[in-house]
C-alpha cells in the first residue's frame, strides 16, 4: 500500500516539476492563453520550483526502492510524467490555469514582500504582470 | 560549418532511418511485447493457468526427473515464480535432443506440450534474432539495428532545432506533417534516456557474438576458463559408480542463507545418479536490477557445498546493464512504464515515417516519382501490417486445437505461418491500397483483437470478468484489456480516417493495438 502511495507521490511530483519548468517557456503560456512567459525572478522561482518537484520525485524514488531500482523509475518515469505534461497542454491546457495562476500569485506576493522588507537584489516583476 | 554539420546530419537522420526504420519498429514492437512474454504465455497456452503453487518440494520434483528422464547425463528445473505457476524441467532426451517439459509443481504432473512457442518462445526470441538463422543474420540484422538506431538518436538531437523550446510542444491540431513531426520530436526527446539506454545495453549484451575475439584474446581456446571466471561454472566427472541424491530441499534452504534469504531460481543435476554428482543452483533474478549471476555447487551426495560463485565488479556492471535491458526482476510499475515507453519507441519511428511521407507526397507525385508509394507500403506493412500480424498469432493459437496439423507442420509452426503470411500480406494490401491501406488495416486491428478476446472466453471459458476476479489469471485480464484498449484506438483512428477520407493518417494511434 505504501508502496503504491509513493508511486502516486513519485508521479505527482514529477508531473508538477516538469509543469512547472513548461510555466517558464513561451508556448505553454500561449496555449494557456497568455501571450508572454513570466521573466526575471518569476522564471527563475518556477525554474527553482520546479528542479526541487523533479528532486523531490527522485528522493521519493530512492525511499520506495532502494538505489538501482529507485534510480532506474525515476529515469523512466520522468519522461512519462513529461509526456502527460505536454498531453495536458495539447488537449486540456485549462488543467493548468490554477498551477499557474497559484504560481503567479505566489511569486508576486513574495516579490511584494521582499520590495517592503527593502532588502535583497530580486527585481520586482517586470511590466506586464502576468494575469491569469 | 554548423549549417553543413546539420545538413549533413538531417541527410543521414533521413535515410538511415528511412531504409531501416521498418526494420528497428519491428525490433521495438517485440520488444515491447516481450515486456509481458510470460503473461502472453499464459494467454496462448490456457493449460499453465494455474493457481497458486505453494511451497515446491524440490525433492518432489527430482522424483518426476527420474521418471521423465531417468538416463540424462544433467537435468535441471526452473522453479515456479510470480509471474511463471509452473515449474520447467529441461533435459536430455533419448534421441540427444535438449527439450522441456512444463511441470505442475503443486503435485508434480506433467502439463501436456504447449503446442505453441507463445511468447517466450516466438515474440521474444524475434526481437533479438528475427528468427533468421542462416549465417546468424537475425543477430547481424539486429545488431546493425541497434547500432542504426543509436545514430539516429545522435543525429536526431543535433538535427532538432529547438529541442529545449519545443520540448512540451504537440500540435496536434496542425498539419500531418507538423503534428507527425511534434509526435516524433516529442517521443524521440521525452523517450531519449530510455531508448539510448535500452539500444546501447542491448548491443551490450550480444557484445560476445559481435566480437568474439574479445573473449578470444584473453582466454584464447579456454571457454571453459571464461566460464568458470564469469558465471562460476563448475564441472566434475562422472565416477562411473551409482550414488544417491542427497535432499535438494535442503540445498535450496542452505544456498537461501548463502544468499540473504533470497532463494534460487534454478536447480541443476549434473551427472544425476552418480557418485559424483553435483547440484548446481543459481540466485533469483526477481530482487534486483543487477542480473546476478551467484550460484552454488553442492556435492549432490552429501550435500557438502562445494564453490560459491559471484560476479566481479566489472561483470557486475555489465550484469546491471543486461538486467536493464531483460527486466527479470519483479516490478509491476517498472514493467508498465518499460512497456509504455517501448510503445513511445514505436510512435518515434512510426510518425519518422509518416513525416518522411507528407513532405514528400506533393512533390513525389507532380514529379512522377515512385518514393512516397514505396515507402508508404513498407510504412504500412511495417507499421500495422506486423500488429496485425501479431495479432494472427494470437488468434490462430486459439482457433487451431491442440495437436493440429496440416501439411506436415505441428501447431507451433502453423501459428508463425499465420504471423508470417499475415504480416506479408499487409505488405502486399499496402502496396495495392495505398489510399485506403491505412484505414483498413485499423479496421483490421480492431476486428483481429476483438476476435482474440472472444475466442478466449470461448475456447478456455476465462473471459474477462472471471479473469479480473481471480489473481492467477491477471495475466490473462491484462492482455485481454491491452487488446480491448488496442481495438479501440485502431477503431477510432479509423473511423477518423474515414471521415478525413485521406491517404495517411496518425500511423502512431493504431501501434497501441495489441499486447
Amino acid at each position: 500500500m505504501a508502496g503504491w502511495l509513493l508511486l502516486v507521490g513519485i508521479m505527482t511530483a514529477a508531473y508538477l516539476g516538469f509543469a512547472l519548468l513548461a510555466l517558464t517557456q513561451a508556448r505553454p503560456w500561449q496555449r494557456l492563453g497568455q501571450a508572454e512567459p513570466p521573466t526575471g525572478i518569476r522564471r527563475l522561482t518556477l525554474r527553482t520550483l520546479g528542479s526541487l518537484a523533479l528532486l523531490l520525485s527522485l528522493v521519493l524514488c530512492l525511499v520506495r526502492d532502494g538505489p538501482s531500482f529507485g534510480a532506474l523509475l525515476w529515469a523512466t518515469a520522468i519522461s512519462l510524467a513529461a509526456a502527460t505534461v505536454v498531453f495536458t497542454l495539447a488537449w486540456r491546457p485549462a488543467l493548468l490555469r490554477p498551477l499557474a495562476a497559484m504560481a503567479t500569485v505566489g511569486i508576486k506576493l513574495r516579490c511584494e514582500r521582499m520590495e517592503t522588507d527593502g532588502q535583497g537584489t530580486a527585481k520586482v516583476p517586470p511590466s506586464n504582470p502576468t494575469r491569469l | 560549418m554548423g549549417q553543413t554539420f546539420r545538413t549533413s546530419m538531417t541527410w543521414l537522420h533521413t535515410w538511415a532511418g528511412v531504409v531501416l526504420g521498418a526494420l528497428l519498429f519491428a525490433i521495438f514492437w517485440m520488444g515491447t511485447l516481450s515486456v509481458f512474454d510470460r503473461e502472453i504465455d499464459r494467454w496462448m497456452i490456457p493449460e499453465t493457468r494455474l493457481g497458486a503453487a505453494g511451497m515446491v518440494s524440490l525433492d518432489g520434483l527430482a522424483t518426476t526427473a527420474r521418471k521423465i528422464a531417468p538416463d540424462a547425463s544433467s537435468w535441471s528445473f526452473t522453479l515456479p515464480s510470480e509471474r511463471v505457476p509452473m515449474a520447467r524441467f529441461y533435459f536430455q532426451d533419448a534421441a540427444g535432443d535438449y527439450t522441456f517439459r512444463d511441470i505442475d509443481p503443486k503435485n508434480g504432473t506433467v502439463l501436456p506440450d504447449a503446442g505453441t512457442m507463445a511468447g517466450t518462445g516466438f515474440i521474444f526470441p524475434f526481437h533479438f534474432s528475427l528468427h533468421l538463422v542462416w549465417m546468424d543474420l537475425g543477430y547481424w540484422s539486429v545488431g546493425l539495428a541497434g547500432m542504426t538506431m543509436l545514430v539516429l538518436l545522435v543525429s536526431g538531437v543535433v538535427i532538432h532545432r529547438k529541442i529545449f523550446d519545443d520540448f512540451f510542444t504537440f500540435r496536434w491540431d496542425r498539419k500531418l506533417p507538423r503534428s507527425s513531426l511534434d509526435l516524433h520530436n516529442l517521443a524521440g526527446v521525452l523517450g531519449l534516456p530510455f531508448h539510448f539506454v535500452i539500444t546501447l545495453s542491448g548491443l551490450i549484451i550480444f557484445f560476445a557474438f559481435y566480437f568474439p575475439t574479445v573473449v578470444g584474446a584473453i582466454y584464447g581456446e579456454d571457454v571453459a576458463g571464461f566460464n568458470h571466471d564469469v558465471y562460476g561454472s563448475f564441472q566434475r566427472e562422472a565416477a562411473g559408480e551409482s550414488g544417491t541424491l542427497a535432499s535438494l530441499d535442503q540445498m535450496a534452504a542452505e544456498a537461501t542463507r548463502i544468499w540473504g534469504g533470497e532463494p534460487p531460481y534454478f536447480v541443476r543435476v549434473w551427472h544425476p545418479g552418480d557418485a559424483n554428482a553435483t547440484v548446481e543452483m543459481r540466485r533469483t533474478l526477481a530482487r534486483s536490477v543487477d542480473m546476478n549471476v551467484d550460484t552454488v555447487h553442492f556435492d549432490a551426495t552429501t550435500g557438502e557445498v562445494l564453490q560459491t560463485h559471484t560476479a566481479t565488479p566489472v561483470v557486475h556492471v555489465s550484469n546491471f546493464i543486461a538486467g536493464l535491458h531483460f527486466i527479470q526482476f519483479e516490478h509491476w510499475p517498472l514493467r508498465w512504464i518499460y512497456f509504455v515507453l517501448g510503445l513511445s519507441g514505436c510512435v518515434m519511428i512510426a510518425t519518422g515515417y509518416v513525416y518522411w511521407l507528407e513532405t514528400r507526397r506533393k512533390r513525389h507525385a507532380a514529379q512522377g516519382l515512385a518514393g512516397v508509394r514505396i515507402v508508404e507500403g513498407l510504412t504500412i506493412g511495417a507499421v500495422s501490417g506486423i500488429v496485425i500480424a501479431t495479432l494472427a498469432f494470437f488468434v490462430a493459437n486459439r482457433i487451431l486445437p491442440l495437436g493440429a496439423s496440416f501439411a506436415g507442420q505441428d501447431r507451433a509452426a502453423l501459428e508463425v505461418w499465420a504471423f508470417y503470411l499475415v504480416w506479408l500480406a499487409s505488405f502486399a494490401h499496402a502496396w495495392a491500397r495505398p489510399g485506403n491501406a491505412w484505414r483498413e488495416q485499423c479496421w483490421a486491428i480492431a476486428a483481429l483483437a476483438v476476435l482474440a478476446v472472444v475466442l478466449n472466453a470461448a475456447t478456455t471459458g476465462d473471459h474477462l470478468v472471471r479473469a479480473l476476479a481471480h489473481r492467477h489469471l491477471w495475466a490473462v485480464a491484462g492482455m485481454d484489456l491491452l487488446l480491448l484498449a488496442g481495438a479501440a484506438i485502431a477503431l477510432l483512428t479509423a473511423l477518423r480516417l474515414a471521415r478525413r477520407g485521406i491517404a495517411a493518417g496518425p500511423a502512431q494511434d493504431t501501434l497501441k493495438a495489441a499486447e
